[in-house]
């Protein structure tokens, strides 16, 4: 079976106008340029399936382009390209859309056959803060085989074309490329917004409150399905046998570190608080002087190259309202903004400061931490011993509205489900046939 | 001694020099040492900020640099109960910031040696300004705030620090119904007529110097006649740069109002927070330090100072004020949200010595704080709404 298949639908004569598809990034100025964009893609999904099996050879060819180019300092990147992997994904493919999905072919269900088709064009936005965010989405929806029409943030765009070069140097046939067009636009450009919204067939939004609410007042067409993720917080437990193991702490706290860092806590599964639980001859004074360790590692790998002075104002308000706040309170920081420990007790979720700013807090029993989550908890970061505890604790998250239960130092593994829904099967509908000779 | 009796002869010391007369050295000797023995006055008035103080990076008392004492942030003052280190017996007045709506006002407690000290330094930086001659005192504001209160607000903080320089006080707008004034513009008309010629003080916020003042009487084709005038205004630039007015057109707008030179129109610099401290531009737009205050720039990355001519000529960063004149509340060493550019050390044409620097508005709020940006949990809304 061919990984291409051309339908006998004749090419349409749109009016492409002076649109180039071939292009990076495009900076769109007319609602028209982006009917006339949604139009090609759509024709291109309709007369050309891509075989999933083909879209992943593609994928793990960007992956291993990616490695040159000094694309290492991006955050994300690192993590990207082991995403890409076939191993990564086709697993997720397997599981959402079906055994014979990576041929595109049908599988048996009952007397009936089952096939995942596009939905068509699937409209992206993306959040602003994760640089690898407008190509994780977009990939879901090509596993799928729609085309992409994305509006990448205006902050992103550098990186993104960064990104996408090396995903043409993969794909010289320019299959994958084909059913991708990157719109640049200014955030405020409502017009813009409407005209991605009227001409999808299915939307991924992602970002925080504002923009979110923003994009969800859009008039999309009525068949279009509309995928919203974010915003959410995170957070992570340890028990007292895990922290207060001294070998195996310093181990822990790096991983902490590594959650902390990745995306500088702006991201949906980045930890602001980490409870600890009480225990026996445990000292929260030792665990967080092995923190400031591996935050100041952590700090020397990946430094800051910039910051907004509103979230260094941010950090430094959060450090002394912190302080100010008890007596008790204790915090570790160095004199700039790079990170901030506050040490402290409570059962309560604290404002998120993001900017590497992590709330240790110590508490009687986690059941109770858990108990206080209140749906807007996405990733809860785990470092327990007991195997038996753990599953109390994850089934009390589950219920208390988390997501994502994962080890620490993995909250940022980007992976199917993520909150709380399939990536893939969303944008695709599955179609049903029964055979006319039963 | 008494450390209090020692930090008010130490605050008298500075407040009797000519305020940008002092060879910096020395000032910022006399600063340290000042501030440090304010510092441990603090730790002992107030525990928190004890507790803060101790988590500091770096010991105070063996700092060598006023940039390595610890400061605080001033959103710190939006507390309740405000941050003190006096007990509520001895608070004479609270002063309140001028929080648009939506946002918690700071509110900083003045005992009557603060309130005191307040007052005398805002006469010692506008003398150097203006000269030290009562006069005339027109005041673009209500009456409301130029009466005695025990909570005051920015505007009339501001109204009151030069109440000193006054032979007699009119204020020219009366108050409406909704919290909204308006023009009284017979009052004004007979203060101009009575005062030609004379030297005036005026005072005003600058946008309601704008939108109250300026905008009626270029409305109504009015000149006041008073080349003499000195027209101080302060309170930030944000509400005229959403209406797309410039500095330019702002003070080329008040000085054919008053019939006076745009070099009388003087934008000043201030908090409530920073008590006392006020930063005028100088004759060449510099803004000055006086002898008793410290301004230091820091860049957001780092937060160690910025100095002239680092990474590029006039590096923008966040503005640290110091002031040895508070003592009710810790607002010595304060980091503002507002942004500056260092200019120059020791070296304005003008001839007031030390830093000058020019402020740069407001830091911008964080445009994408992304999809971990979740302040309010549903718990919290569920709470606002409770007690809504």
């Amino acid at each position: 079976m061919s990984d291409i298949i051309t339908s006998d639908l004749a090419a349409s004569d749109l009016d492409m106008g002076d649109l180039d598809m071939s292009c990076l990034i495009k900076a769109v100025n007319s609602p028209q340029e982006i009917a006339a964009a949604a139009a090609h893609l759509r024709e291109t999904a309709r007369r050309e399936e891509i075989a999933p099996r083909l879209v992943l050879e593609i994928l793990e060819r960007w992956g291993e382009a990616l490695n040159d180019g000094g694309l290492n300092e991006v955050p994300g990147v690192a993590f990207l390209r082991l995403w890409l992997r076939r191993g990564t994904l086709e697993p997720a493919l397997l599981r959402e859309l079906g055994p014979n999905a990576l041929s595109g072919g049908w599988w048996e269900d009952g007397r009936a056959r089952l096939r995942a088709f596009p939905l068509g064009v699937v409209g992206h936005w993306p959040a602003g803060n994760i640089e690898i965010q407008p190509i994780l989405s977009l990939i879901c929806a090509l596993l799928g085989g729609n085309g992409c029409l994305v509006r990448v943030p205006s902050g992103l765009v550098e990186v993104t074309r960064r990104i996408f070069e090396k995903l043409h140097e993969a794909d010289r046939e320019g299959l994958l490329t084909k059913r991708i067009f990157l719109a640049s636009f200014d955030h405020a450009r409502t017009d813009l917004h409407e005209a991605m919204a009227r001409n999808v067939d299915g939307a991924m939004i992602w970002g925080g409150a504002e923009a979110v609410s923003q994009m969800r007042r859009l008039q999309f067409p009525h068949w279009a399905r509309v995928l919203v993720f974010g915003p959410r917080l995170s957070s992570a437990v340890m028990d007292a046998e895990t922290w207060g193991d001294r070998i195996q702490r310093s181990s822990w706290c790096r991983r902490v570190a590594r959650d902390v860092w990745q995306f500088d806590q702006q991201a949906c599964s980045s930890p602001q608080a980490l409870f600890l639980e009480r225990g026996e001859g445990c000292d929260p004074a030792e665990f967080v002087e092995d923190l400031r360790k591996a935050f100041e590692a952590e700090n020397r790998a990946h430094p800051r190259r910039e910051i907004e002075p509103a979230l260094a104002s941010a950090i430094c308000l959060a450090r002394a309202s912190w302080l100010l706040n008890r007596d008790g309170n204790d915090a570790l920081f160095p004199a700039s903004p790079d990170w901030t420990i506050l040490l402290g007790e409570g059962t309560e979720m604290p404002p998120p400061t993001q900017g590497r700013t992590l709330s240790v807090l110590v508490v009687d029993d986690l059941l109770e931490v858990i108990s206080k989550f209140d749906g807007t908890m996405q990733t809860l970061g785990l470092g327990v011993r007991d195997a038996t505890k753990e599953e109390t604790l994850a089934r009390a998250a589950g219920r208390s509205g988390v997501d994502r239960i994962v080890k620490l130092g993995r909250m940022h593994l980007f992976s199917s489900p993520w909150d709380g829904t399939e990536l893939i099967r969303p944008m695709v509908r599955l179609v049903r046939h029964v055979g006319s000779q039963d | 001694m008494n450390p209090l009796l020692e930090i008010e002869q130490g605050i008298e010391n500075l407040l009797l020099q000519a305020p940008y007369g002092m060879d910096p050295q020395q000032r910022r000797r006399s600063l340290l040492a000042l501030l440090k023995t304010e510092l441990a006055y603090a730790c002992e008035q107030n525990s928190r900020f004890r507790n803060y103080v101790e988590h500091w990076p770096t010991d105070f008392r063996a700092a060598d640099d006023i940039a390595d004492l610890p400061y605080l942030p001033v959103g710190v003052f939006k507390a309740n109960p405000p941050l003190a280190l006096v007990g509520a017996d001895e608070v004479k007045r609270t002063l309140t910031s001028s929080a648009t709506s939506g946002q918690v006002p700071s509110r900083i407690v003045l005992d009557a040696a603060t309130s005191r000290r307040m007052t005398k330094g805002v006469l010692t930086i506008v003398r150097d300004f203006i000269g030290a001659a009562r006069r005339p005192y027109l005041v673009i504001d209500t009456t409301e705030n130029l009466a005695a209160q025990s909570q005051l607000g920015a505007r009339g903080a501001a109204v009151q620090a030069l109440g000193s320089f006054a032979t007699e006080i009119v204020s020219c707008l009366r108050p409406g119904r909704d919290g909204d004034s308006s023009l009284d513009l017979e009052k004004l008309l007979a203060g101009a007529a009575k005062w030609k010629g004379a030297e005036v003080l005026v005072y005003g916020f600058t946008y309601v110097i704008w939108t109250q003042l300026v905008q009626t009487l270029q409305r109504e084709g009015i000149t006041l006649g008073l080349p003499n005038a000195r027209v101080l205004h302060s309170g930030g630039w944000k509400r005229l740069e959403q209406q797309a007015v410039t500095r330019d057109a702002f003070v080329g707008g008040v000085a054919s109002v008053f019939g006076c030179a745009p070099e009388r129109i003087i934008d000043y610099y201030g908090m409530v927070e920073n008590v006392g401290v006020i930063y005028p531009d100088c004759d060449y737009g510099n803004k000055h330090v006086p002898a008793f205050a410290e301004v230091i720039v820091r860049d957001p990355l780092t937060l160690a100072p910025v100095k002239v001519g680092q990474r590029g000529l006039r590096q923008r960063g966040l503005i640290q004020v110091c002031s040895v004149l508070p003592t009710s509340f810790p607002g010595f060493l304060l980091l503002t949200e507002d942004l500056a550019e260092v200019v120059g050390e020791d070296d304005c044409a003008c001839g007031r010595r030390g830093t000058s620097f020019r402020f740069a508005g407001r830091a911008p709020k964080a445009e994408v704080r992304g999809c971990g940006n979740l302040e309010n949990t549903r718990y919290r809304q569920e709470q606002v709404g409770a007690t809504a």
